[in-house]
């Protein structure tokens, strides 16, 4: 029986030394899953050996550290129910020792009978252990109430831990082949659980609403890898913006930030919190950080101790969390870069922006998915359509003065949508009651009306092109495409055609809407400046007049269709077309809209002092 | 159509088994061609040499394997993983074994690439490796970055999308395999612009796609980010795509075949645009073919959205490649193909539409034999210098062929047919024929059959609707009648009720109807619930024409049964299955819902009914009914009469037994019955009051009363006395009698008798006397019902009898009350009740 005894420790520690030796070997790759499931089969199968005769005390020890082994392979392979189902059962054959199992299924009880029933003896930081695991199984799980029941146990675990362990250690030098050997020392095990355990608890009561603050400072100070120790600052920031504390959520974001650089999720939410102090520059700057953290290859900085075998992220999936921690993709981060610093008058950072974004679209690196770098959180892609993105670099480009690579990005769109345009698009009152009859019907108006709207912005852009060239013939003809493109979209309801001036924030059609709104009054005065020019005076007024009915804000439109009035010597006219302008302020661009169906003021400018003069020369009214 | 034979040259016999499902033949680099056999051992056969130059040994059985683009690299998927095998190690070693064997290679887990389970198929675009397995819950896409640098093995994982397994009921073939393509955006417009240069790499293994086509499936983003799209179509049918580049792409379905998916391609049938496929084509694992293009772009309902045609090909389908204008498929017993360029003629015209897509559809159902057998593999056709196409095989034995298809002409076939085409043709067209006849003469049956199923229901509704009519008459032209009699069957006497149906009306009853007989006691103990107290009785029956009837019999009770009267519901019952099934309908309708019952005339069995007669003497000499041949009815009566013996032993003095009257105005009878005047019998005439008692017996016993007649004709000639004896069916012995009785109107001022005939029941049993006595009142009210209307006798209204009976009747209530009140023991209260009832039925009024 000793010899048996002996021969199992031996195999069970040879299989231990193999994996441990195998898994600092294959750290440098990713795929150590490999040797992980041929370890936990090899344990599995040794376990069985042992538990094929009744429990026993002699044996008992053994068998319970190579359940503990084959427990952290399963876990490291995240096949959570086969280790628990294995845990269960080790927890029961205690009982049996003991003579007490009293078949419960309930794993609290369960285990707190094994506790008791082992207390005192040497196999009581066995089963310490095996709940450690257990306890790790329950956080990977989201289970957190067993783990609330079991805090007092968990803590006594560490303290009493360190001892024990030592003891063994010290015990284990002296006759080292008769003392089962651990893949992860039981600490380790515990130091990790717990850090983990105090984000996924932080980040859970947070999403509920409650103040963690003090619980997470104290989670800062334990022992724990970088990242772990960045995530309790970032979630204490995240604590204080909820309390309204803003600069100070910022100073933890910051401390995230010195603490691991790479915790790309702290960069965001900062810049999340710079948005909503209006700090536009600062968050910017912080968006150009993020997304040179995100450009960064993966991490190679060497695994703590515990996640050689166990990677913190086995643990840290609770859904809350996980939605502290997302990230926008690198893609998505540079978009809205690009988006800020052209609306923010940084036009031509805005356009490098624009263009190395294209560019890594285009690339044969770019895959639709990002790998992650620390934990596998979902990448939120916050891009809009690509066309769209297209039109907005097209846009940024045409504002940069670059009207060639403009229309470049503008046939590009055009050549690919135009086969595709409906003929007609019927648009339904939303208001209406029958919404739910023609859904799909609905649905493809819908794409119909967006794909036309891209393609209409597109020869608007060619058109605005065309007018910084000062070719007025194609910016007619262009201009006039556009135009034709818009009056395909036919509203059934008459009275569903307003003046939508502001874009309605509850539906997609709403924006819609006024983006074709505006696009239609920004090609008419656009095709009347580029008559204007031509000097067809009568058709340069009535397409100015149509635009400003179109989009009575319209600046330029109502600019020239005074200089137009003027030029035809109808100065009192053109007067009060000037003074009905300047009375609206010149809109600032908005992120509410694309910025193509904005006025981008890349056309013939008048002077307005020179308007002015114009006007004290005519005198008073 | 395709006259000229094609050629199969075997190049190569390999002597193995072939697993099907899991064999591949894939051209490598130069004249190298990679055979796997779903063994672990890969075979490099050069066809230079015409010999296996090379066998690679892997650790696990072969799923898949790819070339990289410069055919620089092999990547072979087996269970345990892919392994990356470098050409230039091949190439080596064979070259160092030349004249020799083939030179083995072994591909250890040093060659691992990448370590994943159950990867089912390998697809590399660019330098992105893709690979498809199953898990659990979902099929798994993953893409591996290939590293750049030719000594690193290990491949990086990008990223994974997943698509939800749907049913795993519907999968069933784990070893079949997925499919992967890679199709890309064709350049048409500028086929010389420098972005199409640049890719060009990138396209030599994709397979361009019209751009309408393109944008139509995988949508604008994916056209604008020029990104590849990976197709595959999966076990289950489905057919799923995935952009490569876009930002937050996912896997998405397609299309479903409904049938796992063999094969994808593209064709460039009906599209001159060089180099670009116009259609993709799916082929489903049972023969289920799909075409997917563009819609026209003339008409206007067409534009936005693709035109999926789909068609059936026979199958099983075991492998399939395509060519620029046919699809090659082998079923394994066969090599078939397929022409998809049918519908390119019409294609300059707008009239494109519904007819050649019609054509299109019809073309996919006739495929053209090649004539080779047992395929399981196949390559990517080629073509050589003299234009034709040559397809590389595989065959179920191991066998690698090379099968050349012979130059297919413009216009080839449609003049001149050669003497077997002709023949063959006629052959074609006598087979048509005669499938025509049978199906003319099945037409014809299913007509007849239908015009026969019109008629019958004709007849059907007729007779409903006079069934249903005659419900206001009387009398219903389809009727029951019946009559009983005793039988002894099994030395058990039961009283048989002989039914018959009585078709007066002029439709005939056609098979499907049924006669349902429900027998119902009007009394009997309270226990039993109405279903067990009712037995249901159906007789179906073939025809019944007018004027016919149809007798059936059936068990009314047993001998000492005294559960009458019994009430027969009749009614015909018609199955609607009959009318449309023939064999089925035959069974007895059970189901409510394909049936109906049209209720005919209901019968009475009363205990008149079921008398029978004995001789007034062995009825005096032996009380209790005495019949020779039934010991078991003796042992009864000698019982009955012991304990009866015993009983009035007992010292409690009782009437010999009970008895009830009926009086009733012999004028009324005669009249009604029409004794006297209409029938002046000598016999009757000369004693008329016997005759008129013995003629009321008579008449009692043999009347047909609600339908139902007596069935003791023999004992007719009994009676010829006013006492008649007989045995009630609860073997109680009764004693019918019936007597003139003057009846005297005394305080009026004239003196006036009343000539009456009373009928007096006698019995030891109550409740035979009871059920007489209600048999022959129900006898009697059935006949005042029909005695015509006149003021007979009603001058003569007994008013002092009135009065005696009023006075009784005050009497016998205060002894109902007096019995019913509290403090009286229930013996007493039955005994009460008992005389009560005896005096009520004692001393009767008399009807006139």
């Amino acid at each position: 029986m000793m010899s048996l005894l002996a021969k199992w420790t031996r195999e069970n520690n040879e299989l231990a030394f193999n994996c441990k030796q195998q898994n600092d070997e294959l750290n440098r790759d990713h795929n150590n899953l490999f040797s992980h499931r041929r370890c936990s089969s090899d344990f599995h199968k040794l376990l069985r050996k042992l538990q094929g005769i009744p429990p026993h005390s002699d044996h008992a020890q053994l068998e319970l550290s190579v359940v503990y082994n084959a427990c952290v392979c399963l876990t490291a392979l995240s096949h959570f129910e086969e280790a628990e189902l294995l845990l269960t059962q080790a927890a029961h054959r205690v009982l049996e020792l003991a003579g007490e199992d009293r078949g419960t299924s309930d794993p609290s009880v369960l285990w707190r009978a094994a506790l008791k029933s082992v207390a005192g003896t040497a196999l009581h930081r066995h089963v310490l252990s095996l709940l450690c695991l257990q306890w790790g199984i329950w956080l990977a799980k989201s289970c957190l109430n067993p783990i609330k029941e079991f805090q007092e146990e968990m803590s006594l675990l560490e303290r009493q831990g360190g001892a024990v362990w030592d003891d063994c250690r010290t015990e284990a030098k002296e006759k080292i082949p008769n003392i089962p050997r651990l893949v992860l020392d039981p600490r380790r095990l515990a130091e990790l659980l717990k850090i983990c355990t105090a984000i996924v608890q932080g980040a859970e009561r947070l999403n509920e609403g409650w103040n963690t603050l003090s619980a997470l400072q104290a989670a800062a100070a334990l022992p724990a890898p970088r990242a772990l120790i960045a995530y309790t600052h970032l979630l204490s920031g995240s604590c204080l913006a909820h309390m309204n504390r803003p600069q100070m959520a910022l100073q933890c974001f910051r401390r995230a930030l010195e603490t691991d650089p790479r915790c790309a999720c702290a960069l965001y939410q900062s810049t999340l919190l710079y948005r909503q102090l209006g700090n536009v520059q600062a968050e910017i700057q912080a968006l150009r950080i993020l997304h040179s953290t995100l450009l960064l290859p993966p991490t190679t900085e060497p695994a703590p101790a515990a996640g050689r075998l166990l990677s913190p992220s086995l643990f840290l999936c609770s859904q809350s969390l996980g939605s502290l921690l997302s990230v926008p993709s690198a893609l998505s981060v540079l978009h809205s870069l690009a988006l800020k610093c052209v609306i923010h008058d940084r036009v031509s950072e805005g356009v490098e922006n624009y263009l190395d974004l294209l560019a890594a679209l285009r690339s044969e690196d770019q895959h639709g998915v990002t790998a992650n770098t620390l934990t596998a959180h979902a990448v939120v892609s916050t891009l809009p359509k690509l066309p769209r993105l297209y039109l907005e670099a097209a846009a940024a480009l045409l504002m940069a003065r670059r009207p060639a690579d403009c229309m470049a990005l503008c046939d590009e769109v055009i050549g690919t949508i135009l086969d595709l345009l409906p003929d007609k698009v019927l648009l339904e009152d939303p208001e209406d009651g029958s919404v739910a009859e023609s859904r799909e019907e609905r649905e493809e108006a819908e794409s119909g009306l967006v794909k036309l709207l891209w393609a209409a912005a597109a020869y608007l852009l060619l058109g605005h092109c065309y007018a910084q060239q000062e070719d007025w013939k194609q910016a007619v003809t262009h201009y006039t495409r556009c135009f034709n493109l818009l009056v395909k979209v036919h509203c059934k309801n008459n009275a569903f055609s307003p003046q939508v001036s502001a874009p309605d924030k509850e539906s997609n059609q709403g924006v819609d809407l006024c983006v074709l709104q505006r696009l239609k009054g920004i090609s008419l005065a656009g095709r009347g400046i580029s008559f204007a020019q031509m000097d067809r005076l009568r058709e340069a007024l009535r397409d100015l007049h149509l635009g400003l009915q179109a989009l009575p804000e319209g600046v330029s439109a109502g600019q020239w269709c005074g200089e137009v009035l003027w030029r035809l010597d109808r100065r009192r006219e053109a007067a009060a077309c000037w003074e009905k302008t300047w009375s609206h302020t010149c809109p600032p661009l908005a992120e509410a809209l694309p910025v193509y169906a904005q006025e981008l003021q890349s056309g013939p400018l008048l002077d307005p002092t020179e308007l002015r003069s114009r006007l004290k020369e005519l005198g008073p009214l | 159509m395709m006259e000229g034979r094609c050629a199969a040259e075997p190049w190569a016999e390999l002597g193995l088994s072939v697993k099907p499902g899991a064999t591949l033949v894939r051209r490598g680099t130069g004249t190298d061609v990679f055979i796997c056999t779903g063994s672990e051992e890969v075979y490099v056969f050069s066809a230079q040499e015409k010999r296996v130059r090379a066998v690679l040994q892997l650790p696990a059985p072969v799923r898949d394997l790819v070339f990289s683009h410069d055919k620089q690299l092999l990547f072979v998927a087996c269970r345990s993983g892919i392994y990356r095998v470098n050409f230039q190690l091949l190439s080596h070693s064979g070259s160092s074994d030349a004249g020799s064997g083939p030179a083995e290679l072994k591909i250890s887990s040093d060659f691992l690439a990448v370590a994943a389970d159950g990867v089912s198929s390998l697809l590399l675009v660019g330098s992105v490796l893709l690979t498809l397995c199953q898990t659990d819950r979902s099929w798994l896409l993953t893409l591996y970055k290939t590293p750049q640098q030719s000594q690193a093995n290990r491949c990086d994982v990008i990223g994974s999308f997943s698509l939800p397994v749907v049913s795993p009921s519907v999968q069933g073939h784990t070893e079949s395999k997925c499919v992967l393509l890679c199709v890309c955006l064709g350049e048409v417009t500028q086929p010389s612009s420098p972005a199409a240069a640049s890719d060009a790499g990138l396209s030599r293994c994709h397979l361009p796609l019209r751009p309408a086509l393109f944008k139509l499936l995988f949508g604008v983003e994916a056209a604008l980010a020029k990104s590849p799209v990976i197709l595959c179509g999966l076990p289950d049918g489905r057919l799923c795509f995935l952009p490569l580049r876009l930002p937050g792409s996912r896997l998405r379905v397609l299309q479903s075949l409904e049938q796992p998916v063999v094969f994808i391609g593209a064709s460039v049938a009906m599209e001159t645009d060089a180099g670009c496929a116009g259609c993709l084509i799916a082929l489903g694992k049972q023969g289920r073919v799909m075409l997917i293009k563009a819609g026209r772009a003339g008409s206007e309902r067409q534009r936005g959205i693709a035109d999926f045609t789909e068609g059936c090909v026979p199958g099983p389908v075991e492998c399939a490649c395509v060519d620029k204008s046919r699809l090659y498929y082998s079923t394994g017993s066969d090599l078939l193909t397929l022409g998809l360029s049918e519908g390119s003629t019409g294609r300059e015209g707008q009239e494109w539409d519904e007819e050649a897509s019609g054509s299109t559809a019809a073309s996919l159902n006739r495929p053209t034999s090649l004539n080779v057998s047992g395929v399981v593999a196949l390559d990517q056709p080629t073509c050589n210098d003299a234009g034709e196409v040559q397809l590389l095989s595989l065959s179920a034995r191991g066998q690698l062929q090379r099968i050349s298809l012979p130059v297919r002409g413009p216009e080839e076939g449609s003049n001149k047919l050669p003497s077997s085409a002709v023949g063959r043709s006629v052959g074609d067209l006598l087979s048509a024929i005669g499938d025509v006849c049978e199906r003319a003469s099945v037409l014809e049956k299913v007509i007849r059959w239908k015009n026969q199923t019109l008629k019958q229901l004709n007849q059907v509704l007729n007779v409903s609707f006079l069934l249903t009519d005659g419900a206001k008459t009387e009398e219903k032209p389809i009727r029951c009648c019946a009559s009983v009699g005793w039988s002894r069957l099994l030395q058990k006497d039961s009283l048989n009720l002989a039914c018959v149906l009585q078709n007066f009306s002029p439709y005939i009853l056609e098979r499907g109807w049924t006669l349902s007989l429900t027998v119902l006691p009007l009394s009997c103990s309270p226990q039993a619930t109405e279903e067990a107290r009712s037995v249901n009785y159906s007789f179906p029956f073939c025809s019944l024409c007018p004027g016919e009837s149809l007798e059936v019999s059936l068990p009314v009770a047993a001998a000492g049964d005294a559960s009458f009267p019994v009430t027969v519901a009749c009614s015909l019952v018609f199955s609607l299955c009959s009318l449309l099934g023939g064999e089925e309908a035959a069974t007895p309708p059970d189901l409510p819902g394909d049936c109906f019952s049209l209720p005919l005339n209901t019968l009475t069995v009363d205990w008149l009914h079921a008398l029978r007669l004995i001789s007034p003497t062995s009825a005096q000499k032996t009380l209790p009914p005495q019949s020779g041949s039934n010991p078991a009815g003796d042992l009864r009566a000698f019982l009955s009469s012991r304990r009866a013996g015993c009983r009035a032993g007992d010292g409690a003095p009782r009437p010999e037994g009970y008895s009830a009257r009926v009086r009733v105005s012999s004028e009324l009878l005669g009249h009604t019955l029409r004794w006297q005047r209409s029938d002046p019998d000598p016999k009757v005439s000369e004693s008329a009051p016997r005759s008129f008692c013995v003629s009321l017996l008579e008449w009692l016993l043999s009347e047909e009363c609600g339908g139902v007649r007596m069935g003791h004709k023999g004992d007719k000639t009994d009676i010829s006395s006013s006492v008649i004896c007989g045995r009630a069916p609860n073997d109680a012995t009764v004693k019918l009698t019936a007597k003139e009785v003057h009846f005297e109107e005394k305080s009026d001022v004239k003196e006036e008798s009343l000539v009456s005939l009373e009928v007096q029941v006698e019995s030891s049993s109550v409740a035979a006397v009871c059920g007489l006595h209600h048999a022959v009142l129900r006898r009697l009210q059935t006949l005042l019902l029909k005695a015509p209307v006149k003021a007979w006798s009603s001058n003569k209204v007994q008013i002092s009898g009135l009065r005696q009976t009023l006075q009784r009747a005050e009497i016998q209530q205060g002894q109902i009350s007096e019995a019913l009140s509290v403090g009286m023991s229930s013996g007493q209260m039955q005994r009460i009740l008992l005389r009560v009832y005896q005096q009520l039925r004692d001393g009767p009024l008399l009807m006139v």
